[in-house]
């Protein structure tokens, strides 16, 4: 019994390192990354844990006309030293939830190395740069890391009546455990929010290919990324206003409350009618 | 998930005072100030990873320097014939950004706190809270009080200011004490101490405000003083209640001449009888005052 661990199987890994993302940062970039990931390697999960003491489970959400349950797996790759977790936060009993993906990850996966990913939202326009952050949790790290065009310069205190994220739990939880660690942070303009950020997906996986040599082929990303350009250019070609907006975030200005939060709905309802 | 005592020092007859956040912060407000004028010592803490989320992330220049989470700790102050064990917690461990605890955690925290009294030979556990109220903040706050004994009861009825919870209007079939601050004294009258929650009456359209009620913190404070025997300075809290008298009277000039006239009357009765304010206004006044409120809130970052 490993408790609330469930193995299929367990996965012959040395000095590996793991890849963390959750549900629910901005644009669910976390869990789109790694279900990206699991396409390309076929990555198989191994390993789950048992949301019974961690999730409300009260009755379930839906999606996009999908039911929705917390699901918590590990996968691995086919060749590759590298094992992921991807699920929703916990509802509570967090600690217990973080050093169980510790175990798994060191104790079964001799993990190394850890790498959370997360969104956040910027006050950017879409044709800016995504810049990816490194939090680390060593300096070592940092340092080692020097080299993978990261900015790695911030300094942040939570401000009062704010928590700190998720990952930065689990970075703490993994100095307690001696794992080197790193948030990866990359900015998505807050008006593709509600859509989707390809751009900020190749942003971390351009980061993680690099890293783990995995090899990855990223045509199909980028031709995502095109035709959300395009969508997005037909969008500014039929809204002078909203064009506007976007010029003014690519001139570094900041467009009024009332004009922001009509971008994102007018943003929103163009991409769900170019859908359907 | 336990207790880390710094030192264990012998304790004459200890009594504890414990509290956790709740309304306006009125317990902890008292218990703080009385742990700030005695002069109490740190005496330990409870482990705090295993019952919260952290509340605050230290980063610099790309490094994670600390992450801090709320703290559980105990205090002692040793007196010539009676010590005292003070526990303050910073939050209730709540799941899903609640403020009370309830379940498991709570009576797991509780539990501990339980064993330090038991530990250091407590016999009398306070607590204390607050008892909203249909007063008014012109009015000096009352101490609702509730024993786990008829002979404390009878203690209780020898402090000035303070009222048993049967004794006030409406309450005579009984009522609640959410949270910690009563499931530790429904859990030390099951371990068998004597259990006495101390609870400083706020005026209901006060109740949401996002602000500390000082006034009920030093009635209070006034009472428990009188209990432990002891001497208290209460020059900062009058302060503070001078600045929060500011924004309370403010926020009051905003409520409609009508509901105003309406709980002035309240000042004009030693006890505001339910019937001075209709259901109605009572509704009004809530709707009110969180319209109000919703001005000063702010986000919560929790998971990423």
């Amino acid at each position: 019994m490993n408790g609330p661990l469930k193995f299929h199987w367990q996965p012959e890994l040395q000095r590996s390192s793991l890849v963390v993302g959750w549900g629910v940062d901005a644009t669910k970039l976390g869990a789109k990354v790694i279900n990206y990931l699991n396409r390309k390697l076929g990555g198989q999960s191994f390993c789950e844990i048992e949301p019974v003491e961690f999730f409300p489970l009260g009755g379930i959400t839906i999606e996009d006309d999908l039911v929705q349950f917390p699901e918590s797996k590990f996968y691995s790759y086919p060749g590759k030293n590298l094992v992921v977790f991807s699920g929703p936060p916990p509802g509570y009993q967090w600690y217990k939830f973080l050093n169980l993906i510790l175990d798994v990850a060191e104790n079964y996966c001799h993990v190394q190395e850890l790498h959370t990913i997360g969104g956040m939202i910027s006050l950017w326009a879409h044709t800016a740069p995504r810049e990816l952050m490194g939090i680390f949790n060593s300096p070592e790290l940092k340092e080692a890391l020097s080299h993978y065009r990261l900015a790695t310069g911030l300094d942040y205190e939570t401000p009062p009546g704010q928590r700190p994220t998720l990952n930065s739990f689990l970075l703490w939880a993994a100095k307690r455990r001696n794992i080197p660690g790193v948030n990866l942070w990359v900015p998505i303009p807050f008006y593709l929010v509600p859509v989707d950020d390809p751009k900020a997906q190749r942003r971390i996986l351009e980061f993680l290919n690099q890293r783990f040599d995995l090899g990855i082929d990223f045509s199909d990303l980028d031709e995502e990324i095109e035709q959300q350009n395009q969508i997005i250019a037909e969008m500014r070609h039929s809204f002078p206003h909203i064009d506007e907006s976007i010029s003014m975030l690519e001139s570094h200005l900041m467009p009024s409350e009332e004009e922001s939060q009509r971008l994102v709905i007018e943003t929103e309802k163009f991409f769900r009618e170019k859908r359907y | 998930m336990g207790i880390i005592l710094y030192k264990e020092p012998k304790l004459e007859k200890p009594d504890m005072v414990a509290c956790w956040p709740g309304i306006a912060n009125i317990g902890v407000l008292a218990i703080d100030t009385l742990r700030g004028q005695i002069g109490a010592e740190e005496l330990g803490e409870i482990e705090s990873l295993d019952f919260f989320y952290p509340r605050r992330v230290i980063i610099k220049a790309g490094v994670l320097e600390d992450l801090e989470f709320p703290s559980s700790k105990f205090y002692y102050k040793r007196f010539d014939s009676k010590d005292l064990i003070i526990f303050i917690g910073e939050e209730q461990p709540a799941d899903g950004g609640r403020m009370y605890a309830e379940g498991i955690k709570a009576y797991q925290m509780a539990d501990l706190v339980l064993d330090v009294a038991e530990r250091f030979g407590c016999h009398r556990i306070y607590t204390s809270g607050a008892a909203v109220s249909l007063t008014h903040h012109a009015l000096k706050p009352r101490v609702w009080a509730v024993t786990s004994r008829d002979d404390l009861n009878k203690e209780v009825r020898g402090h000035d200011n303070t009222i048993l919870m049967s004794e006030i209007e409406g309450t005579v079939d009984g009522g609640s004490i959410t949270g910690l601050n009563g499931l530790l004294l429904g859990l030390a009258k099951k371990r068998g101490f004597e259990a006495i929650c101390l609870m400083g009456e706020i005026p209901d359209y006060l109740s949401r405000a996002p602000f500390p009620y000082p006034r009920a913190s030093k009635s209070v404070l006034e009472i428990l003083a009188s209990f432990l025997r002891i001497e208290i300075d209460y020059g900062a809290l009058d302060k503070m209640s001078a600045q929060i008298d500011d924004i309370i009277e403010g926020m009051y000039e905003e409520f409609s001449s009508d509901i105003r006239e309406r709980l002035d009357q309240r000042k004009s009765i030693a006890q505001a009888k339910p019937e001075t304010i209709t259901e109605e206004d009572g509704k009004w006044i809530k709707e009110h005052i969180d319209e109000l409120f919703k001005k000063g809130d702010s986000g919560d970052e929790r998971p990423s």
